[in-house]
């Protein structure tokens, strides 16, 4: 019985291609359109920040580093290997930094002749210019090596109106510094750098696990933010097309036809748990497959949606049984024209707006579609199902209330006309 | 088998329907007579258990229906005035559909949804969308759901509004030909005094929620056997004229249409030379003055002053 009804409303919505193309289409294109445009605004997306490198070398390294190597024949009988030597050439260091994997989006180095350092200069496009002096990787050896001559000094240009990415380049310079320092320091304390090595790796490797774990991606963020505030409309389609049967009298049919009217409550509500978890699922897939946001937890994930499901249908049958009772579409029409929207927003599916008041987040976390949110933000993150629980059990108390007020203004038997 | 008892529905102040008495006994055509608004759609809620009434109540073979309506649900057909079906389905999925409500399932829905389509006419057009069907078609299929599961009782609101001639017609030999093959007991419910005569035994006929006349068509037409019914056709029909026949004492009911004008007189009056004088009068020119055997129609006029259709 209740089948009957769920599966004539698969039916109904599958009559109506283009509706059914708008409740999907919509989300994937607007994720694919914030995903680009907004992107560049979101926290733990670097996309946004371009900085553009000059590199003026006015000798090759190697060059350098042979020569340094040639004028140690004796020094004090301390032994250099050249492997030693080829490890610390700063040079190659700082440019193995900017090229690495996670800056290559970032920076974009390119290594300038000499007689084009004016031009450069000249170039606003240009963020920071580095130039390197004549011997200065023969004097810093030296200087680490032996303690012999000065520290050479690098020459940085910074363009003042790219003041942010110019500031990335000095502290990923004076970062470089610090850490010679250090192993000068511990050289000279003849403590074994090899040890020192591994503990800043595993530093590292903590630090990772417990901050960042899963960078989410803009992408990532408008998928569910997207998701979550659409999956509203399919509540909202479900309750007119609820409305729509009372309208052209086909529940009264269903009502002679002695078929009780919490069976077609119960269907409804089901109808709205089942369309959404579709909807979720379709949506989650496709930027699965297309944008790669992928879930490292398929049961929290899928803990979500059922929690968020029990939400969606509940409302669902709150606009039925409201426009039911007051002969009218306009609630439903207004929740899906005007509600949605604002909860969208409260939610956070445009842009993090909880990210900088706790009021508003605690706020947002109050509405159906914010709650989701932030325990699908979470998951994705990498967080365990215990970090999520708070949200889930709003979930499903938010859709037992609507549930319970739903049964309680829907007509009862007599009512209809 | 079916009983109304007092029945009583009233929206806020207004009296939709008022005291209605009403019985259907098995294997009978009855008539639901009345102009718009006369009440004829809030009794038959009422009856099918779909409205509860304000007080009065329904009897489904001697068992009251307002607390216990399953069994008369199971065994009655509704063909609501109203096309409820569903537009973006096709014929056999709005049938699958309802038959499933029914509790039909596997071969039995089946049979049952091709003797349907077919007692509707619609077998070929099975599996078309209703939304491309006729006004007819769609009329055939809102009464061929009320027959999926072989009922008693078929309730019909006005099932031949706004179609045309044909489909009416057919609709009309399709409701005598289930009665008199399967002794299917038929409530019908319309305007139209021709359908009601060609179909029913007895009539009820209601005015403003009330029940204004009731019997056989004999029994009717007999409450104006004390009148005689006079019909006066002219090519043109001038307001003179008409003014002069309402203002004339004797008449007492009258009816203006386009070339022609009904009236009642009583049955000993002879008016025929005073007509053919009034029209004098008026330099009007008749074609014809005759009496008229009296219809259901003059007996609506003849109980209310007002023509059954407005
Ligand atoms: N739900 C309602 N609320 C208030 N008034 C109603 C309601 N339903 C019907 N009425 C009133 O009750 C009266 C009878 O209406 P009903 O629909 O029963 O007439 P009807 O005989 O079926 O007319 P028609 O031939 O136009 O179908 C009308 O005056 C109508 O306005
Ligand atoms: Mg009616």
């Amino acid at each position: 019985m209740i089948g009957q009804i769920i599966k004539k409303q698969a039916l109904l919505l599958i009559r109506n291609p283009v509706q059914l193309l708008l409740l999907i289409g919509l989300p994937i294109i607007l994720i694919l359109i914030l995903g680009n445009a907004l992107g560049s605004m979101m926290n733990g997306d670097s996309s946004g920040l371009k900085v553009k490198l000059a590199l003026i070398e006015h000798q090759p390294e190697n060059e350098q580093v042979e020569n340094f190597l040639a004028s140690i024949d004796n020094p004090k009988g301390t032994k250099v290997e050249q492997s030693d030597v080829t490890n610390i050439a700063p040079i190659q260091t700082l440019k193995s930094i900017l090229t690495n994997d996670e800056l290559k989006g970032v920076i974009d180095v390119r290594e300038v002749p000499f007689s084009e350092k004016q031009a450069v200069l000249d170039d606003n496009t240009y963020t920071a210019v580095i130039e390197i002096p004549r011997k200065f990787t023969h004097d810093f050896l030296s200087y680490t090596i032996f303690g012999e001559g000065n520290k050479p000094k690098l020459q940085l240009y910074e363009n003042e109106q790219q003041q942010i990415g110019a500031g990335v380049i000095r502290s990923l310079l004076e970062d470089l510094q610090r850490q010679y320092t250090l192993a000068s320091f511990l050289q000279e304390k003849e403590i074994d750098q090899q040890v020192l090595a591994v503990e800043t790796a595993l530093l590292n490797n903590n630090q990772q696990s417990i901050n960042q774990k899963n960078p989410v991606t803009s992408k990532g963020y408008y998928t569910i933010g997207m998701a979550v505030m659409t999956v509203l409309y399919i509540a909202a389609t479900i309750g007119s097309l609820a409305f729509m049967e009372k309208r052209i009298f086909v529940f009264n049919r269903i009502i002679i036809g002695n078929m009780s009217r919490w069976v077609y409550f119960t269907g409804i509500l089901l109808s709205g748990m089942i369309f959404g978890c579709l909807h979720l699922g379709i949506i989650f897939s496709f930027a699965w497959i297309t944008f790669g946001v992928s879930w490292p937890n398929i049961m929290a994930l899928l803990l979500v949606t059922f929690a968020f499901s029990i939400a969606v249908g509940g409302i669902a049958v709150l606009l039925t049984a409201i426009s039911y009772r007051l002969h009218s579409e306009t609630v439903t029409n207004f929740f899906s024209g005007i509600v949605v929207s604002l909860m969208a927003l409260m939610g956070g599916s445009f842009y993090p707006i909880g990210d900088n008041s706790t009021f508003i987040q605690t706020l947002g976390n109050l509405t159906p579609n914010g709650a989701g949110m932030s325990a699908y933000l979470s998951i994705l993150r990498g967080d365990n199902i215990s970090a999520i629980s708070s949200n889930i059990l709003f979930l499903c108390l938010f859709g037992m209330a609507m549930i319970l007020i739903a049964a309680s203004t829907f007509p009862k038997r007599g009512e209809a006309v | 088998m079916l009983e109304l008892v007092d029945l009583t529905k009233r929206f806020k102040q207004q009296y939709a329907v008022k005291n209605l008495n009403m019985f259907i006994e098995k294997g009978e055509i009855i008539g639901l007579l009345g102009p718009n608004g006369a009440g004829k759609s809030t009794a038959i809620s009422m009856m099918s258990s779909l409205v509860e009434p304000t007080a009065g109540d329904v009897r489904f073979n001697n068992n009251s229906i307002l607390k216990k309506p399953a069994q008369l649900r199971k065994v009655t057909g509704i063909v609501p005035q109203e096309i409820a079906l569903y537009n973006d389905l096709t014929a056999e999925e709005n049938l699958q559909f309802f038959g499933r409500i029914y509790r039909l399932k596997g071969a039995e829905l089946k049979r049952r949804m091709d003797e349907v389509l077919d007692l509707i006419g619609l077998k070929d057009r099975r599996k078309d969308i209703v939304k491309k069907y006729s006004g007819g078609m769609k009329r055939r299929l809102n009464i061929g759901v009320a027959l999926l599961h072989d009922p008693e009782l078929i309730i019909m609101d006005e099932p031949t509004v706004g179609i045309d001639p044909q489909s009416r017609n057919y609709i009309l030999e399709t409701v005598k030909r289930l009665n008199a093959e399967r002794n299917i007991t038929v409530l019908y419910t319309s305007h139209y005094m021709e359908e009601v005569e060609f179909l029913c035994d007895r009539i009820y006929i209601m005015d403003k929620g009330n029940l204004i006349a009731s019997g056989t068509k004999d029994d009717i037409k007999r409450i104006l056997s004390a009148e005689k019914t006079i019909s006066i056709k002219a090519d043109r029909l001038n307001e003179a004229f008409i003014k002069e026949i309402k203002e004339h004492p004797l008449v007492n009911n009258i009816q203006v249409e386009e070339k022609e004008i009904t009236i009642m007189v009583a049955k000993e009056v002879n008016i025929f030379s005073t007509l053919i004088k009034m029209a004098e009068d008026a330099s009007l020119e008749l074609s014809s003055v005759a009496i008229k055997t009296p219809t259901l129609e003059d007996v609506f006029l003849h109980l209310t002053g007002r023509a059954l259709r407005d």
